[in-house]
C-alpha cells in the first residue's frame, strides 16, 4: 500500500492513489449515481421521443384525469370525489377507492414548481414522474445494497441494474403514469429503511419505515407485499433463534406505527384488522411480544427445563392464536383471502373462479423466456448472489434470501410480479458481481509469497510482477492472481455487462415504449407510419356527442374514454363491479332483442367496439370475446354459454362457419357490420384471424353506426331510440329498407284478442 | 330597424301560432277531386271558420235549445282558424316537406279512388310526417277500396283493414232503420265513454250539453254509415275510440255477399275509429267511415231499431272531438317547467342543482298545463289516476305520488317532498305519464347523489357509543405519559445501561 502511494509517477497510479482517496470515493460515487440516474431517465424517455408526451395505456388515463382534478379541486374535494361519470349509473366513490399517492406526488410537485414560478403543464409531470422515480429507485437500490455488502462497487452497480433493467422499464418509462412508478422506489426504500432499523435497533429508522410504509401503502396495492415480507422475515429471524431486541424495536415501531398510518387511506380503512392478507403482521406482532416476555422470563430463570417448556407453551400459543384466526375467519370478522390471492397460490383458481381477474394478461403465468426477456444476465447472477448471503448469513442477508424465494415465486406466478422480483434481482446479481469483479479486478494482487512483495516494493513495474507470477505457474498462486484469468474474466465481465447494457436499451426501446393509444408500423420502405385511431374516435366523441352521453364498450377502454374523450363510461378498468361488468358482457355477447334492453335500461348513447380484422391488430374485442362471454355467464350461466359460441368441432370461427349465437351476437355484428363492403365480393377477409368472411355483412337493427376510425379499429355505434310508432327494430329497419310488411293474414294458432 | 321589423313580424307569426291548435293550422286535406269538399262543408267549415275572440258561448243546461240552432251556435263560436288546403294525390305541387321541414302541420284524407296515392305520399313520407311530429286523420270508406300505400302504412302501426282493402261493417241489430233498413250498414251507437275508468273523458260529449231529451247515456247517438272497420294489434300506442257493438262484423261486399269465409273480426275487436299517439306524439287517427263527417250525416235523424221516434245524431260533435283531438287541440299536456331543490335547514336551497348527497330531503314540482281548444287551462289528473314521481336508478327506489300545490289560471304545480335513499349513483327524476288520448309526459332529470363526505359525519364525541373507546385513548395517553415520567425519573444507574443494549 504505502509503495504504491509513495509511486505516483504513472498516470495509472496517480488515479489509483486519487481513488484511495475518501473525499475522492465520495465524490466519484457521488457522479457515479448521477449518472446512473440520468442512465435511467434517458433510458425511459424512447416514448416520448419516437411519439410525443403522452400518457400511455389504459390505467394511466385514469391516474391522470384524477391529478388533474386533484389539481383543479385540491385535496378535500379530491378526498370526497364522487364520480358520477364512471361506472354509469352506479358512479364511484373515487376518493375513497384510490390509492392517493401518486396524484397527490404529482400535484405537490406541480404546486411546488408554480411556488417557485416553474408553469409545467401537469400533463408533462405526469409523464415524467415516472422515469425521474426510476433514478431515486437506482439511489434506494444503492442504498439497500450497502447495507447487505461492505463492497461499495456491489452498491453502484446494483443502482446501475436497478437504472435500466427491462424488468422495472417495463411500468416506468415516460408516459407510464402508474402507481408502480413510485411504488416500487417506495419498495426499495422501505426495505433499506427496514433492514437499517434491524441493524441498528432504531426507533427512528423504524419510524422512519413506518412512514415510508405508509406512502406506499397510499400509493400501491402492492404494499400487501411489505406487509407480508417484513413479518415473514421477523418470523425466519425467530425461527433461527436470533431474536433480539433489535428486532423486537425496529418491527413494533414498523408495525405499530405502519399501520396506523395505511388505516388513514380511506381505500385501506380498516383492512389491516380485518382481512387474511394483513393477519400474518398482526400475528407476528403478537408472537414478537410473547417471546421477548419469554425472553425477558428466561434471563430472570435461568433453567434449561423450564426454557423448553416455555417454548412449548410459546408453541402452543401460536396454535391457539392461529386457530383463533381461522375461527373468526370462518365466522366472519375477518374476511378470508381474495381472491386475487387465492389466484397466487393457485394458478387455475382465477380461470375457474373470476374469470375477471383471469382475463387481464399481465395476471397470466409467466413464460420462462420472459425472466430472460426482463431481466438478461441478472437472472443467472441471482442465485449467486444468494448464495453469497447465504455465505455471510446476518440478520439482512436472511432478508435478501426471503425476499428471493417469495420474489420469484410470484414472479412466476403472475406477469406483474416480475415488478417486485426485480430489485431483489439487481441487488443479488450487484452483490455477485461485485464479488466477482472485485476478485479480479484487483490491481495488485495480494501476494501471499514475500518475495513478491519485495519484487514489487523495487520499484519494479507492475508488468514484470505479473510476469513472474506468470512465470512460476507451478505456485500456489496462479488461480484468480493470473493476470490472463484476470483479464479473461474481466473481459468477459465486461462484455456480458456491454450486451446487457445493449439488451436493456433493446428491450426497451421495442418492447416497452409503445403508448399503446398510438400504434406504430413500418412502412415499405422503412419509415414510420403513426396508426392513430384510437385518439380520431375519441376525439370523435368528444367532439360529436352530448356531454352526457354514455359510452358502453369493454372495461379495457373505460379509463380512454373517460380520460381523452371525457365521457362517462359504464364500465371501466377499475373493476369493482364484476355483475356490472357482467352486464355489459352479456349485452355483446347476446342477441340484439337481449341486448337493446340492457342498453335502454343503463341508458346507453354510444356502443364502443375495436375491431383489428383490416389491419391485423390483434388486441381487438372478437379476440377479447370469450372473456366477455365468460364473465358474463359467470352470472347468467342460463342466458350466455360459452359452448354456444364455438362451433360443433370446438372451433372459435368468425366466417360462414361460426355458430349462430356468434353470429347474432352484438359484439359479431358491431364488429363485422357493412364490412364485407370493403373488399369486391368473395374476397372479404379478417386479417387477424384469418378467416374469410360471407359476402352478406351481418343486419343491425337497433344500432346505427356512427363513426368508424380511418383503419377501422374504432368503430362506435349509435343506440336507436325506440320505435316511434311503436315497431320493433327489426320491422322498422327493414320498412326502412323498403320491405313491405306482408298482411299478417292465414295466422296459425288463435286469433289474438285485444283486450282492454 | 330591421330587427325591429324581423321582431314584429316574429311576434305576429307567433300571435298566429297562439291562436291555432297547439300543434299549428296548417291543415291539409287531400281528396279525390276538390270539389267533393262540398259534401263536408259542414266539418270544413268548422275547422276553418274564424275563431272568435269572444268566450265560448255555453248555452246554459236549462235553457231548452232547438237543436239546429244549438248546432249552428257552436259552428260560429267555434271556428277553430284552420287554414285549409285542398289537393288530389294526383297534384304536381303536393309536397308535405319543403327543405326538409313539412310544409303542413296536419293532413286529412277523404276516400280516394286511385290504387296508390302517387310518389309525394308513399308510406315513408307519411312515417316521416308522423315522425316529424305532424298530426293524420284517415277517413276510409265502405265504398272505396283503400290506397295501398295507406293499407302498408296502417300495418306499420298494427292497425290492420279487411282483406283486400275493402271491408263493410254490418250490424242487424243497430242499424237505423230509416236510411239503411236493407243492408244494415248505417250503425248507430252511443257515444264511446272512456277506455278505463282512469282515463279522461274526450268522446262521450257529455260536456257538449245535448237538449235534455237525449241525456241518457243511450239517446247520444252517432251514426256510422257505410264504414270500414279496423282491427287494432297489441301495441300500446293503440287505442280505440269508438268500437263496434257486440252483434256486428265486417264482410266484404264484392266477394263475399253470399256468405263469409274468413270472418275479418266481429263485435268489439272490430274498431270503427282508432287512434294512434306516437311516442313523439304526433297522433294518426283513422275514422272508419268518411260519411260520418259529412254534411249529410251531420245532424241527420235516425231511426234505432224498435224505436218510433227519431232522434238526431251527434256526428258533429263527435267529428269535433275526434279532429280536435288528432290536430292537438285537446288532450295536449304541456311541461311549463320542472324544479327540485334541497329541502334541509341551514343549507344553500338553489333550484335543480346537479348533485345531492344521500339522505337528503328534497322537494320535486312540475307544472303542468293541458291545452283546450284554445288555450291552455290547468291540467287535473283523472279521478282514479296518479300522476307518479319515480327517483330511479335501474330501476325506481322511490315511486310517490305527486300532488297538487298550486293551480294557476292555467297551470297546476304538482309536487313532493321525500327523503333520498340510501344510496349513491346517479339517479333520475322521472315523471313518465302516458296515457291514451294525452300526449306524453316523459321529464327526466340527472342527478348524481354523491356519499358523505368525510366532514359531514358526526364527530365522534357526539355519538354516545363512542365514549368508552375515547375514554380508553384518554387512559392510554395519560397512562403512557404517566410511565414516561416515572420511567425517566427513576433511570437505572450507568451499569445496567450496557445490558439493556445487547
Amino acid at each position: 500500500m504505502a509503495a504504491a502511494e509513495g509511486a505516483g509517477s504513472t498516470p495509472v497510479e496517480l488515479l489509483v492513489s486519487l481513488g484511495r482517496n475518501q473525499s475522492t470515493k465520495t465524490l466519484l460515487k457521488v457522479i457515479i449515481l448521477a449518472i446512473i440516474a440520468a442512465a435511467a431517465v434517458a433510458s425511459r424517455l424512447f416514448s416520448v421521443i419516437r411519439f410525443e408526451s403522452i400518457i400511455h395505456e389504459f390505467d394511466p388515463w385514469f391516474n391522470f384525469r384524477a391529478t388533474k382534478y386533484l389539481v383543479a379541486n385540491g385535496f378535500y374535494q379530491f378526498w370526497d370525489w364522487f364520480d358520477d361519470r364512471t361506472w354509469h349509473p352506479l358512479g364511484r366513490v373515487t376518493g375513497g377507492t384510490l390509492y392517493p399517492g401518486l396524484m397527490v406526488t404529482s400535484g405537490a410537485i406541480y404546486h411546488l414548481l408554480r411556488f417557485l414560478t416553474v408553469p409545467v403543464d401537469i400533463r408533462n409531470i405526469c409523464v415524467l414522474l415516472a422515469p425521474a422515480f426510476s433514478g431515486l429507485t437506482a439511489y434506494a437500490a444503492y442504498l439497500l445494497t450497502n447495507e447487505m455488502t461492505t463492497s461499495s462497487s456491489a452498491g453502484l452497480l446494483a443502482a446501475a441494474f436497478m437504472g435500466i433493467t427491462p424488468g422495472y422499464i417495463s411500468r416506468s418509462v415516460a408516459g407510464s403514469y402508474d402507481n408502480e412508478a413510485i411504488a416500487i422506489f417506495l419498495l426499495v426504500f422501505t426495505f433499506f429503511l427496514w433492514i437499517k432499523a434491524l441493524k441498528l435497533g432504531s426507533v427512528l429508522w423504524g419510524a422512519l419505515c413506518a412512514l415510508f410504509y405508509g406512502y406506499m401503502v397510499a400509493s400501491w396495492g402492492g404494499y400487501a407485499f411489505i406487509t407480508c415480507l417484513v413479518p415473514l422475515h421477523a418470523f425466519v429471524l425467530i425461527c433461527m433463534g436470533r431474536f433480539s431486541l433489535r428486532l423486537y424495536v425496529a418491527y413494533t415501531t414498523w408495525y405499530a406505527l405502519g399501520t396506523l398510518a395505511s388505516m388513514q387511506i380511506p381505500f385501506v380503512g380498516f383492512l389491516p384488522v380485518r382481512t387474511s392478507e394483513h393477519m400474518p403482521a398482526l400475528g407476528i406482532f403478537g408472537f414478537l411480544q410473547l417471546v421477548a416476555f419469554l425472553e425477558y422470563v428466561r434471563s430472570a430463570v435461568p433453567s434449561r427445563q423450564f426454557q423448553t417448556f416455555l417454548y412449548v407453551g410459546l408453541g402452543g400459543i401460536f396454535g391457539v392464536g392461529l386457530l383463533g384466526l381461522v375461527g373468526l375467519t370462518a365466522g366472519g370478522y375477518i374476511a378470508p383471502w381474495s381472491g386475487r390471492f387465492y389466484s397466487l397460490w393457485d394458478t387455475g383458481y382465477a380461470k375457474i373462479h373470476i374469470p375477471i381477474i383471469a382475463s387481464v394478461s399481465e395476471h397470466q403465468p409467466t413464460a420462462w423466456p420472459a425472466f430472460f426477456f426482463d431481466l438478461n444476465m441478472l437472472i443467472w447472477l441471482f442465485p449467486a448472489g444468494v448464495y453469497m448471503c447465504f455465505q455471510r448469513l446476518e440478520d439482512e442477508h436472511v432478508f435478501i434470501i426471503v425476499y428471493a424465494l417469495f420474489g420469484s415465486y410470484f414472479a412466476g406466478v403472475m406477469v406483474r410480479l416480475m415488478l417486485t422480483l426485480t430489485p431483489v434481482v439487481c441487488v443479488a446479481a450487484a452483490i455477485a458481481a461485485s464479488q466477482l469483479l472485485d476478485t479480479y479486478l484487483q490491481y495488485k494482487s495480494p501476494e501471499v509469497v514475500d518475495n513478491k512483495e519485495e519484487e514489487s516494493s523495487d520499484g519494479t513495474t507492475k508488468k514484470s510482477s505479473k510476469q513472474s507470477s506468470l512465470r512460476s505457474a507451478s505456485q500456489p498462486v496462479v488461480g484468480i492472481y493470473n493476470v490472463l484469468s484476470k483479464a479473461f474474466i474481466a473481459g468477459a465481465m465486461t462484455l456480458f455487462l456491454l450486451i446487457f447494457v445493449q439488451h436493456c436499451t433493446w428491450v426497451t426501446s421495442n418492447a416497452y415504449s409503445s403508448p399503446s393509444v398510438v400504434l406504430a408500423s413500418r412502412m415499405p420502405d422503412g419509415s414510420q407510419h403513426i396508426i392513430d385511431d384510437y385518439r380520431e374516435a375519441y376525439q370523435w366523441l368528444r367532439q360529436n356527442t352530448k356531454e352526457d352521453a354514455k359510452i358502453m364498450s369493454w372495461w379495457d377502454y373505460g379509463y380512454q374514454i373517460g380520460g381523452m374523450a371525457d365521457r362517462p363510461t359504464l364500465v371501466d378498468n377499475n373493476t369493482w363491479n364484476n355483475t356490472h361488468i357482467a352486464t355489459v358482457g352479456k349485452a355483446m355477447s347476446s342477441r340484439e332483442e337481449v341486448a337493446y334492453p340492457i342498453m335502454r335500461q343503463h341508458e346507453v348513447d354510444y356502443v364502443l367496439v375495436v375491431f383489428g380484422g383490416l389491419l391485423g391488430y390483434s388486441g381487438d374485442d372478437i379476440n377479447k370475446f370469450l372473456w366477455m362471454v365468460r364473465i358474463a355467464e359467470g352470472i347468467w350461466p342460463d342466458e350466455v354459454k360459452e359452448r354456444d359460441f364455438f362451433t360443433p368441432r370446438g372451433e372459435y370461427k368468425v366466417d360462414a362457419d361460426a355458430s349462430e349465437t356468434m353470429k347474432n351476437s352484438l359484439m359479431y355484428k358491431m364488429s363485422y357490420h357493412n364490412y364485407a363492403s370493403l373488399f369486391p365480393p368473395g374476397q372479404a377477409q379478417d386479417r387477424v384471424r384469418g378467416a374469410r368472411l360471407p359476402d352478406q355483412s351481418p343486419v343491425l337493427n337497433s344500432l346505427e353506426e356512427a363513426y368508424t376510425s380511418e383503419n377501422w379499429i374504432i368503430r362506435i355505434y349509435k343506440v336507436k331510440d325506440l320505435d316511434n310508432v311503436g315497431r320493433d327494430h327489426a320491422a322498422a329497419a327493414s320498412f326502412e329498407r323498403g320491405h313491405k310488411k306482408k298482411k299478417a293474414i292465414k295466422k296459425r294458432g288463435p286469433r289474438v284478442l285485444r283486450v282492454e | 330597424m330591421r330587427s325591429l321589423v324581423s321582431f314584429l313580424l316574429l311576434a305576429l307569426v307567433a300571435s298566429v301560432q297562439a291562436i291555432s291548435s297547439s300543434g299549428g293550422n296548417r291543415l291539409l286535406v287531400i281528396l279525390e277531386d276538390v270539389a267533393e269538399k262540398a259534401g263536408y262543408s259542414k266539418f270544413f267549415g268548422d275547422l276553418e271558420g274564424m275563431r272568435k275572440s269572444l268566450p265560448y258561448l255555453l248555452p246554459r243546461p236549462n235553457v231548452r235549445v232547438q237543436a239546429a240552432s244549438h248546432h249552428l251556435l257552436i259552428a260560429s263560436a267555434t271556428g277553430r282558424g284552420f287554414d285549409i288546403a285542398y289537393e288530389t294525390p294526383k297534384s304536381e305541387s303536393l309536397s308535405l316537406f319543403h327543405l326538409g321541414e313539412r310544409s303542413y302541420d296536419h293532413v286529412l284524407f277523404l276516400p280516394t279512388k286511385a290504387k296508390g296515392l302517387g310518389p309525394n305520399l308513399t308510406p315513408n313520407i307519411l312515417l316521416e310526417f308522423i315522425n316529424a311530429e305532424g298530426n293524420i286523420l284517415l277517413a276510409l270508406s265502405g265504398s272505396t277500396p283503400v290506397p295501398s300505400s295507406l293499407v302498408s302504412v296502417l300495418l306499420e302501426f298494427d292497425i290492420h283493414l279487411p282483406t283486400d282493402r275493402q271491408g263493410l261493417v254490418v250490424d242487424h241489430f243497430n242499424y237505423d232503420t230509416a236510411s239503411a233498413s236493407e243492408k244494415h250498414d248505417v250503425l248507430l251507437l252511443p257515444t264511446p265513454g272512456p277506455l278505463r275508468p282512469d282515463y279522461k273523458d274526450f268522446f262521450s260529449l257529455s260536456s257538449s250539453d245535448a237538449p235534455d231529451g237525449r241525456e241518457r247515456a243511450g239517446e247520444r247517438v252517432v251514426a256510422f254509415p257505410n264504414g270500414v272497420g279496423q282491427t287494432l294489434g297489441q301495441g300500446s300506442l293503440l287505442s280505440p275510440i269508438l268500437r263496434a257493438p257486440s252483434t256486428s262484423y265486417s264482410y266484404n261486399p264484392k266477394e263475399e255477399s253470399e256468405t263469409i269465409d274468413d270472418l275479418f273480426a266481429s263485435g268489439s275487436q272490430l274498431s270503427l275509429v282508432s287512434a294512434l299517439q306516437a311516442r313523439n306524439s304526433a297522433r294518426f287517427t283513422v275514422v272508419g267511415s268518411a260519411d260520418m263527417l259529412s254534411d249529410k250525416w251531420f245532424d241527420a235523424s235516425v231511426k234505432k231499431v224498435g224505436e218510433k221516434t227519431s232522434v238526431k245524431t251527434l256526428n258533429r260533435d263527435f267529428a269535433k272531438a275526434v279532429s280536435g283531438w288528432t290536430f292537438g287541440e285537446i288532450g295536449v299536456l304541456r311541461v311549463n317547467w320542472v324544479e327540485h331543490h334541497l329541502n334541509e335547514e341551514g343549507l344553500s336551497n338553489a333550484s335543480n342543482p346537479k348533485i345531492y348527497r344521500i339522505k337528503n330531503d328534497v322537494t320535486y314540482s312540475i307544472s303542468l298545463s293541458e291545452y283546450s281548444w284554445d288555450k291552455y287551462i290547468p291540467f287535473t289528473v283523472p279521478e282514479n289516476d296518479e300522476l307518479q314521481l319515480e327517483f330511479s336508478m335501474l330501476s325506481p327506489f322511490h315511486r310517490l305520488k305527486l300532488n297538487p300545490t298550486i293551480s294557476s289560471e292555467d297551470s297546476t304545480t304538482y309536487s313532493v317532498s321525500f327523503k333520498l335513499p340510501d344510496q349513491h349513483g346517479i339517479f333520475n327524476f322521472l315523471v313518465n305519464y302516458k296515457r291514451p288520448f294525452l300526449n306524453n309526459v316523459f321529464e327526466k332529470n340527472t342527478v348524481s347523489v354523491r356519499h358523505f363526505a368525510h366532514d359531514e359525519w358526526p364527530r365522534s364525541f357526539v355519538i354516545s357509543g363512542a365514549w368508552p373507546w375515547i375514554a380508553g385513548i384518554g387512559a392510554t395517553v395519560t397512562g403512557w405519559l404517566a410511565f414516561c415520567a416515572v420511567w425517566l425519573y427513576s433511570a437505572p444507574p450507568a451499569t445496567g445501561e450496557s445490558k439493556k443494549k445487547q
